[in-house]
């Protein structure tokens, strides 16, 4: 099972991933003739703020067994078994909105596909052509921090436990050579952390004193 | 919903009084920062971290933070490099804009020495003098107009790079100067040290980034200790040296009866003539003839702390005011200059009656009537402008008026020279001050307002901090607007101090925080510390003092805090700069500077700890001067 994992301590909200996907997704698949599209190409992957200015990218998971698979009352939501992947057949949708209810990752949103058409289901299609072709989707491929992940599920689960253990065994010998968040990157966050405490924007901490 | 919105307001300012108005923009669905920095949300990291070139077209590149990806760019720019000329190009930005202010008041001034200009004359013509004996200009037995022409003369060749020399460098302590010929960062030209640093900015030109960086520090040098100080020193020449003055100040100075005209901006050099002229006889009767009691100005921004400080007129408030000045309904017109004026002003003034009414060559807004301002018709203009304010305001719908609050009085007009004043003729009882320690220090609060903060709330609370303290505030521009809407500018806010502070304070009849005018202004904050240390005998970067910067947003605060340190201050700014991306340019301005200019930056957001750090550098400051 191959699928897009996301990193929240690498993801920066640069976007880059909703600028891609967006053009991968455009007639002509080039930023500037993107731009004459219509109705405009958007992107299936969306990058929000968290608490402490931290984001997230989120887009579909492509679930097996799909809540959104299941909920959709005229089948218009299916699963493509060469990439495990979920589709929507724009041409079925009746813009129900039943898939976006159960979406466990509220990855759903109801766009137009085309001029004075209906608004339908909206979401991550795994980049198939571009899988077809062996390349990775479009939001991996522009993420520059590796944030996005394209990998098989036990690979990387892998791969993120032998960090793990490497973690826990060089903090127990106080140190150790695990090449961890570069020191300049934690106390950015920790700023950020700091800002969002006394601006308007989420934080983690409540102000104690909200008036001076 | 209501609650909603209120909480909202709640986390946006601590100012009382304007959450009415801002409540109001959110209940009506008046667009303002505030909402722009949500929808903004999340802004770019490799933005934010400074490692973002989008220089040139091999770009824009990019370097991954987490050292894994890609660590160059296409030219081979290193996170060092792309974060130094990142911040070496807004530096280059910040001094030319306070230079090129300074450059309009300058070509005022010599006009005016020319005879050319209309509505100017040399007001101050005891610190023309002392000015002139400043930089080497024979006054005895010749006319104010000789020696004005003059000083223009070399003051503009000062721009280029024909003397290869700031004159006002001479005022900082042979110590500092010292200090900045060691280092290779006398500047040597206002212009020249910009133009420069555009030049190693280029791809291919400066690759070593504490040899940018350091050119940074001269091109901000050449902002405080040139463009800045000449802004400062010949609008106090055209205009008037600032005296101890008493105002008002929040949106509350707007008047549901008057003509309301908001001059908002930073150079004095138009707003000063508008004043004028809506003094005019004849426009206050046509005021009255279209129903108004008369004209009211206010001020917004830095050129309403020029007519505050040299004038007394009333602020409306600072940076982030501007919108929900508007928002107020009461507003005829607000007459724009440059710097600091958000582009979608039109779009609130639209919600009303209101006319934006722009006047610069340079700064040209859509949807604001352009009335275009040159020295030589410049009454003509401003009588223009001032009639337009009373047409408007017969379109004026009185139902949609909400001024939400009462003035706030306070003292500004904090000038060296009215300092001196008020101290007696002499800066001695305040070095005793200093020395007793019943002043244990000065600190320079600057900068502007940033909606990442909430409203006020650094400036605000650094402040009070400061105060218990016994330490000695200055501030200027949206720091001391702040200060003042939180009622902190006048004598009784010595209540607040500390009892060293207090006692000198109340002596004195002063507010605890001296209101030292706009941000071009920070350059009195040099020339008072350069009377200081020349007093004691030691550099700048030997005073008992500190520079902060706790809600900054503009480049030109970038600058400001630049000189700062580089003249000797160790200043400590709220936001971190974009530098975070690269580590060794972070141990740079917050460690290493030390061994070049004996002063660094640091960063605090959190103004009560920032108030101790300082406290904890003036302290062993004093240490180190053995008292």
């Amino acid at each position: 099972m191959k699928v897009v994992f996301a990193d929240v301590e690498r993801c920066v909200g640069c976007r880059h991933c909703e600028m891609a996907c967006a053009v991968e997704h455009s007639s002509g698949k080039d930023l500037y003739s993107m731009l004459t599209d219509k109705p405009k190409s958007q992107p299936r992957i969306q990058v929000g703020l968290g608490i402490d200015l931290m984001t997230f990218p989120n887009k579909c998971q492509h679930c097996d067994p799909a809540p959104c698979e299941n909920a959709c009352p005229i089948d218009a939501i299916y699963h493509d078994s060469e990439f495990d992947s979920v589709q929507v057949e724009a041409e079925k949708c009746i813009s129900c909105g039943m898939c976006a209810m159960v979406c466990p990752n509220d990855a759903i949103a109801f766009r137009q596909l085309e001029e004075d058409g209906n608004d339908i289901a909206y979401k991550c299609d795994h980049c198939l052509e571009r899988l077809q072709e062996a390349k990775k989707p479009a939001c991996v491929e522009a993420c520059r921090t590796d944030a996005l992940i394209y990998a098989e599920a036990n690979e990387l689960s892998n791969q993120r436990q032998t960090k793990l253990f490497r973690n826990i065994t060089s903090q127990i010998r106080g140190g150790g050579n695990h090449k961890e968040i570069p020191k300049n990157i934690k106390s950015f966050k920790k700023l950020q952390e700091k800002i969002a405490q006394i601006g308007p924007l989420p934080s983690s901490k409540k102000r104690e004193d909200s008036k001076a | 919903m209501s609650t909603e919105i209120d909480k909202k307001v709640d986390e946006r300012t601590i100012d009382e009084d304007e959450k009415q108005t801002m409540k109001r923009t959110l209940d009506e669905n008046i667009e303002t920062a505030w909402d722009r920095l949500e929808a903004q949300q999340p802004q770019c990291g490799f933005g934010q971290l400074g490692i973002c070139c989008n220089s040139c077209k091999m770009g824009p590149c990019q370097v991954d933070p987490f050292e894994e990806g890609p660590q160059r760019g296409v030219c081979g720019a290193d996170a060092n490099l792309i974060v130094a000329r990142n911040l070496l190009n807004d530096m280059a930005a910040g001094s030319a804009s306070h230079s090129d202010h300074g450059r309009e008041v300058l070509e005022t001034f010599y006009e005016t020495a020319n005879g050319e200009s209309q509505g100017y004359e040399l007001l101050d013509t005891e610190k023309l003098k002392n000015v002139a004996q400043d930089i080497g200009i024979e006054v005895e037995g010749r006319s104010n107009l000789e020696i004005a022409k003059e000083m223009g003369e070399q003051f503009l060749a000062e721009y280029g790079m024909v003397k290869g020399k700031l004159d006002f460098t001479d005022r900082a302590p042979e110590k500092t100067r010292e200090i900045w010929n060691q280092a290779g960062i006398m500047p040597r030209g206002i212009d020249r040290e910009v133009v420069e640093a555009m030049h190693r900015v280029h791809m291919g030109v400066g690759a070593d980034y504490t040899n940018m960086l350091l050119h940074g520090l001269r091109t901000s040098l050449a902002d405080g200790w040139g463009g800045s100080m000449m802004a400062t020193e010949l609008s106090d020449i055209l205009f008037g040296t600032p005296k101890v003055t008493q105002s008002t100040v929040n949106l509350g100075t707007l008047k549901e009866e008057m003509v309301n005209i908001v001059l908002h901006g930073h150079n004095p050099v138009l707003s000063d003539v508008v004043v004028k002229a809506a003094n005019d006889q004849e426009l206050v009767d046509q005021a009255k003839a279209a129903g108004a009691e008369g004209i009211n100005l206010v001020g917004l921004c830095c050129t309403g702390n020029e007519l505050l400080m040299r004038k007394g007129i009333p602020m409306a408030g600072n940076m982030l005011n501007q919108e929900l000045a508007l928002a107020t309904g009461a507003v005829d017109a607000m007459i724009i200059d440059y710097q600091c004026i958000f582009p979608s002003l039109p779009q609130v003034a639209k919600c009303f009656h209101s006319k934006v009414i722009s006047t610069s060559e340079k700064s040209k807004v859509p949807g604001a009537v352009h009335k275009e301002f040159h020295p030589e018709n410049a009454y003509d203009t401003a009588i223009e402008i001032v009639e337009l304010a009373i047409d408007t305001y017969k379109e004026r719908n009185p139902q949609k008026v909400e001024i939400p609050c009462e003035p706030m009085e306070m003292v500004a007009g904090f000038s060296v020279e009215a300092i001196k004043e008020e101290l007696g003729g002499s800066f001695k009882p305040l070095i005793d001050a200093i020395t007793s320690g019943k002043i244990k220090g000065i600190v320079g609060s600057v900068g502007c307002s940033n909606p990442k903060i909430q409203h006020d709330y650094g400036h605000v609370n650094l402040a009070k901090e400061l105060m218990k303290k016994d330490i000695l505030m200055v501030e200027t521009g949206c720091a001391a607007v702040a200060s003042g809407k939180a009622g902190l500018l006048v004598p009784e806010a010595a209540k607040m101090a500390g009892d060293g502070l207090r006692e000198v304070c109340e002596s004195l009849n002063i507010p605890p925080i001296l209101h030292m005018g706009s941000c071009v202004d920070c350059s009195r904050i040099l020339a008072l510390a350069g009377e200081l240390a020349n007093a004691l005998d030691v550099g700048i970067d030997q005073l008992p003092a500190a520079g902060a910067a706790p809600e900054w947003y503009a480049q030109k605060a970038l600058t400001i805090a630049s000189y700062f340190v580089a003249s000797g201050f160790y200043t400590v700014v709220g936001l971190p700069p974009n530098t975070n991306g690269s580590q060794k340019v972070t141990d740079l301005l917050t460690d290493e500077l030390e061994d070049v200019v004996n002063a660094k930056f640091a960063v605090e957001p959190d103004p009560k700890i920032a108030a101790r750090m300082i406290e904890r550098h003036i302290l062993s400051q004093r240490e180190e001067l053995g008292i």
